[in-house]
């Protein structure tokens, strides 16, 4: 096990090395450079400075050696584009907000998506099972920034209940001595350990008697009482409330957007393990109707899930790039799009970077899951 | 009735009319399909109808203009059903030019991802070897970055015609996680013992590949052919409303082209301009995947007992 996570790290590492040759030639190899952009008015002799200065006269693969040199020393370089900040100032800055709406999103899709999936397979033929199949193949192929403006038209203009754009309300937050990516990391590590202690209460309260399920509901219960009463003997519970009263709408998008293809799949497969043998001998046993569902049927259903889950998480990351466009997010998606615009080598390839770096991590969590899943593949 | 049962006993694969009958049963996969067949006569009717009864002047998706009605944009009325858009344009008439650029752009993305997957995933899985290493290794370079980012570099480099962004998408999608599936699949069926006595009475590679691994591959592509287009529609909408593509005008173009007349996302002001184009998207993209979901029923094997 230990071997094959080594194994695909070192060929996710070559990958993405690869990757990176590939996009400075890409990015070489298009017309004109951030010196013929950015110097448009400066005539030929100030392009050719500015190209000497970028240092964009030298060969591709002088330029590319160059630029590993700083990046095996974590020296991403400097920007073109926003000098004299440099690339890795501008990941720090905006990388950790999409990857909280990205991470975020993808994990309550994901959640949420099999959780309906078991329940609509189910139950089949009812009213619930047309509304969740509806809701959730139209928001799927639905136009994303379309589904971002029914949204805002709905809560933020209509009802007035949420907030616009952005993802802070400056007022709050003048005169405060903490940073947001600060209260960002808080907030994540609070929902992790509540979903920790969820876990935890649902373990405790599955055999089912009574006592043990007041215990399971009363730990959660004590847990929720606890995170709340931490944040607010920190103080910056009001930052906090801030940052999820902003992040409400586009965090809803997005897994408005990303659930139903996860949903469909836990359907489907869920459909193909009910008429198996073991499931007719555990109904046959009278075991009761949720063990056979969870432990019988889910569990062997949730394997072909994750297969998917490789096709639609590039989906979920280009649903939140856009998203955090849409709510004019000071974030990667932005960054994006003007990098690529001006040419602007060092900070597309950072960026890019980062972009491939955050699906490598999730292709090699998947890849150790499945196999620590399915017995089978453990010994091919 | 008898000729029937004896073919079911010999051929592999069903009777076409026993498919067809599976699929009926899909309610959701028949919606699609109904879907799919309106869009098809709306793309096709559109040329027809502009050299019929349509003006060329004033309902020429592109360069119409309407000199009637005042001030543009005005709201759905007789002579358009779906209102103008800022420029005087007829929204109705954009609409099922728009669709012609969709079919168009997810259909040439489909196949191109089709092909592209089950060569490269099937050949990886067949020969292994160096062939998986070269395969696979472009492969990993594939899904490190979403489609879409990549035709935002290509975009620079090409005019991106809807042709053009259709093949770009499908290798895109084709050679990465597509290609990915597809040879674990593989995988799987060359281990099977037909294939093993295939080799061992010397059948060649090209036999094998064509006559026992194709058939067991092409169920998975052809499911995964309709969601590809489902993703290349919406990628091709989204480049298009960034205004990043060089298509002339499809549903991306006209929501970028009727925000500016939206007042934000205020509900107010001409709104079916919007509306329309971004209805259109979701219904067709619906049909393809609704219509792919139950394929992938009738396609699978495990299903058949139920």
């Amino acid at each position: 096990m230990l071997g094959f996570i080594v194994r695909r790290i070192l060929r996710g590492v070559v990958a993405l090395l690869a990757f990176q040759f590939l996009l400075f030639a890409l990015v070489h190899s298009l017309p004109g450079d951030f010196a013929s952009i950015a110097g448009a008015f400066s005539g030929p002799g100030g392009r050719a400075f500015m190209q000497r200065q970028l240092g964009l006269d030298q060969p591709l693969l002088q330029q590319y050696f160059d630029w590993l040199k700083g990046f095996v020393q974590l020296d991403f370089g400097q920007s073109f584009l926003y000098r004299p900040e440099t690339v890795s100032g501008i990941l720090l800055d905006r990388a950790p907000r999409t990857l909280l709406l990205f991470l975020s999103a993808a994990a309550l899709s994901y959640v949420l998506g099999i959780w309906l999936g078991k329940i609509v397979a189910w139950r089949r033929g009812g009213l619930f099972e047309f509304g969740a199949l509806t809701v959730g193949v139209a928001a799927h192929t639905s136009f994303a920034p379309w589904l971002a403006f029914l949204g805002l038209g709905l809560f933020a203009w209509n009802l007035r209940w949420l907030p616009y754009q952005n993802l802070i309300n400056f007022n709050v937050w003048l005169r405060v001595d903490i940073s947001l990516d600060e209260i960002l990391l808080r907030l994540v590590i609070s929902g992790f350990a509540l979903f920790g202690v969820f876990l935890l209460a649902r373990l405790i309260s599955r055999k089912g008697t009574r006592g043990r399920r007041v215990i399971g509901a009363g730990t959660f219960l004590l847990a929720v009482l606890l995170v709340v009463a931490l944040w607010e003997r920190s103080g910056y519970s009001p930052l906090a409330l801030d940052v999820l009263r902003h992040l409400m709408l586009p965090l809803g998008t997005v897994v408005l957007l990303s659930f139903g293809e996860t949903m469909m799949t836990m359907r489907a497969t869920m459909l193909e393990t009910i008429g198996d043998d073991h499931v007719v001998a555990a109904r046959a046993k009278g075991l009761p109707d949720k063990v056979v569902r969870d432990r019988h049927v889910a569990r062997i259903a949730m394997l072909p899930v994750l297969t998917r889950i490789l096709l639609s998480l590039p989906f979920v990351l280009v649903g939140s790039l856009v998203i955090e466009r849409v709510f004019f997010w000071r974030a990667m998606g932005q960054v994006v799009f003007n990098a690529i615009e001006f040419q602007d080598l060092p900070l597309i390839v950072g960026v890019l970077t980062m972009i491939g770096l955050i699906s490598l991590v999730a292709h090699i969590v998947l890849d150790v899951l499945y196999v620590a899943l399915d017995p089978r593949l453990r010994y091919a | 009735m008898h000729d029937a049962t004896a073919m079911e006993s010999i051929a592999p694969t069903r009777p076409r009319s026993q498919s067809w009958r599976i699929f009926r049963s899909h309610r959701y996969g028949m919606l699609g399909l109904a879907l799919l067949v309106i869009f098809g006569i709306m793309a096709m009717s559109h040329p027809i109808l502009m050299s019929t009864i349509l003006d060329r002047a004033r309902y020429d998706p592109i360069v119409g203009f309407d000199s009637v009605y005042f001030p543009h944009p005005t709201g759905p009325s007789i002579t358009h059903p779906l209102g103008t858009d800022n420029y005087g344009r007829d929204v109705m008439s954009q609409l099922l030019y728009g669709a012609r650029v969709s079919f168009g752009v997810g259909i040439v993305a489909g196949i191109v991802a089709a092909v592209v997957s089950t060569l490269s995933g099937g050949l990886a899985g067949y020969f292994r070897g160096w062939v998986d290493h070269l395969l696979m290794g472009v492969a990993d370079i594939m899904v490190l970055l979403p489609a879409p980012v990549v035709l935002l570099i290509f975009g620079l480099l090409v005019r991106m015609e809807w042709i053009v962004l259709g093949v770009l998408y499908g290798i895109l999608a084709g050679a990465g996680a597509l290609a990915i599936i597809v040879k674990s699949h593989t995988l799987t069926l060359r281990e099977k013992p037909f294939v093993e006595a295939a080799q061992s009475v010397g059948g060649s590679d090209r036999h094998i590949f064509r006559t026992h691994l194709l058939p067991g591959i092409l169920p998975l592509t052809t499911v995964n052919f309709f969601f590809t287009v489902v993703g290349a529609i919406l990628t091709e909408s989204l480049l298009s409303y960034f205004n990043r593509t060089q298509v002339d005008l499809s549903w991306g173009t006209m929501i970028w082209i009727g925000q500016e007349t939206f007042r934000a996302f205020t509900m107010e002001g001409q709104w079916h301009a919007i509306l329309a184009p971004a209805l259109a998207i979701m219904l067709l993209c619906s049909a393809f995947y609704l219509v792919g979901r139950a394929l992938d029923d009738v396609l699978n094997p495990r299903l058949r007992r139920r």
